[in-house]
């Protein structure tokens, strides 16, 4: 099968674009037409530091099939995290070979077709909107996809020593300059990085580095630290790209999953 | 059905926050005045739990007779009673839509920031947007589970709309209905540090022959945080539930 057949799953739900979502916000730099100046300087908050609040979507680095685009434009890293890396993913050799079977086996044991969480990681190469809301304190992250929030604590609590394991983990930020450094620990076993299955264990931890380089952009770099899956801690760079004038829309992945059961084993 | 996927309670998140307010003995003082921000208004951050039984039964305290139901919307909730049709809400299949979202048992947490009152539930691990930019009502929105809400200040209580709401989901478990005329219109009272109304108004003139109100009590839950909550992971209900 196609990959972007297997991936149709994730095309079904898609919503209509509504047309009462464009919202001219204020704020926004624009051009002498009128245009938003993505290329414009980062905002910053009271406080001077950058404002990373925002609509944001995946960078399209993905050639389309012949056939056009699909709704759900998958970028590269949706199906390997580790695609921009030389020699890919220092899998340990038992990772290695679960996603090797859990390829052949055409992903059917992905979370992502029961509508289970995605985890931070694939959240971020999910092709549906984030929006992120930068508050004292508090940097929260909205997705379009179940509508799933995550907080990242900016207020210097520390991590919990004995975290409850979840798909999301838990989250504190900190300003180094004018990158938000994110630790995230405590995610649960059997989350997937990606589509080909790429694992995450509850061993991990997660070191996210958010940099918005102008109005338009934004850098997030993840370093992945997971000794149970890999053989060293890896760092993949991921572009997302402001959506302005537009605020997000529902999405259910169960109120329309229908492919699950129809995946084969080939 | 709500119930299935409630995780194991943590005991994790015991976290003082330095603003709450606090008796002789250290413990959080949850009759002190509420807080107020620099409009004056009383600011309504912080972590809320609702009293359960409206889930159960919007219209626990009023008295039988007091709902003004369409005639179809009367059939309707009776053919829904004892459990009948329960799959038909699309709560068991681990869609949250309001108003039901307000009424979970869980904790949410309520977070104002400029141009936007959020509301994140630990129920379902979701988020409702309220703008407070000033923006209107859309004249024909996308309809969505949570609808479209905007919100203003009016003396001390902070007052939701919401429109927009997909129809098929429901305003208690007990089954009331709503059709896509619906109007909701929240009115949140915060009397002092622990302790909130939502005083909820339900305007559907083709459900009901007249708006009706009822009034919700929600407690602040101090010095903790909100856990994972992931309906899909366990939702073990749905396929049992009499279709």
């Amino acid at each position: 099968m196609r990959p972007w057949l297997i991936l149709g799953a994730l095309v079904a739900a898609s919503p209509t674009p509504a047309q009462w979502l464009n919202y001219p916000a204020a704020g926004i730099p624009r051009l002498p037409n009128g245009k938003p100046n993505l290329a414009a300087p980062a905002p910053r908050t009271n406080d001077g530091k950058p404002d990373l609040s925002g609509v944001w979507d995946v960078l399209h680095n993905r050639p389309c099939p012949p056939e056009g685009c699909a709704d759900m434009w998958i970028p590269q890293e949706f199906l390997d995290i580790g695609w921009g890396l030389k020699g890919g993913l220092p899998y340990q050799p038992w990772a290695a070979e679960t996603v090797k079977k859990r390829m052949a086996e055409n992903r059917l044991s992905d979370p992502n077709w029961k509508c289970l969480p995605t985890g931070i990681v694939r959240m971020y190469t999910t092709p549906l909107y984030r929006k992120i809301i930068q508050t004292s304190g508090l940097v929260l992250i909205l997705n379009e996809r179940e509508a799933m929030y995550r907080q990242i604590f900016t207020d210097g609590r520390p991590l919990p020593e004995d975290p409850q394991p979840s798909w999301t983990g838990y989250s504190t930020g900190k300003w180094q300059g004018d990158t938000l450094v994110v630790q995230t620990s405590g995610f649960r076993d059997g989350i997937w990085l990606d589509a080909n299955g790429s694992p995450l264990t509850e061993s991990a931890n997660i070191t996210e580095r958010l940099r918005r380089v102008n109005f338009g952009t934004l850098e997030i770099e993840i370093t992945v630290n997971d000794p149970k899956a890999y053989t060293r801690p890896w760092t993949v760079k991921l572009t997302q790209l402001l959506k302005p004038d537009t605020d997000l829309l529902d999405y259910y992945c169960i109120e329309n999953e229908k492919d699950g059961p129809h995946l084969s084993g080939n | 059905m709500l119930l299935a996927a409630v995780p194991a309670s943590a005991q994790w998140f015991k976290l003082a926050t330095p603003e709450t307010p606090r008796l002789p003995d250290g413990r959080p003082n949850l009759s002190a005045p509420a807080p107020r921000g620099p409009n004056g208004k009383p600011i309504l951050d912080g972590i809320w739990q609702m009293n359960g039984k409206y889930l159960q039964n919007i219209a626990a305290d009023m008295k039988p007779g007091e709902v003004p139901y369409q005639p179809w919307a009367q059939k309707l909730f009776e053919d829904r009673q004892g459990g009948r049709l329960g799959w038909t809400d699309p709560a068991a299949r681990c869609i949250p839509g309001m108003p039901k979202l307000d009424a979970l048992p869980y904790p949410f947490k309520i977070i104002e920031s400029p141009g936007m009152v959020m509301m994140l539930f630990e129920g379902f691990t979701t988020f409702r947007q309220i703008f407070t930019d000033g923006r209107e009502l859309p004249k024909d929105p996308n309809p969505a589970w949570f609808g479209y809400s905007v919100g203003k200040w009016e003396s001390d209580d902070f007052v939701v709309d919401t429109i927009g709401i997909r129809q098929e989901t429901w305003l208690d478990n007990a089954g009331r209905p709503h059709s896509d005329a619906l109007h909701l219109r929240e009115r949140f009272q915060r009397h002092d540090f622990g302790h909130m109304d939502i005083l909820l108004t339900i305007d559907d003139p083709k459900t009901y022959t007249k708006p009706w109100t009822v009034k919700e009590d929600v407690r602040l839950i101090p010095d903790t945080e909100l856990l994972e909550y992931v309906c899909t992971e366990n939702n073990k209900d749905y396929e049992h539930l009499v279709k």
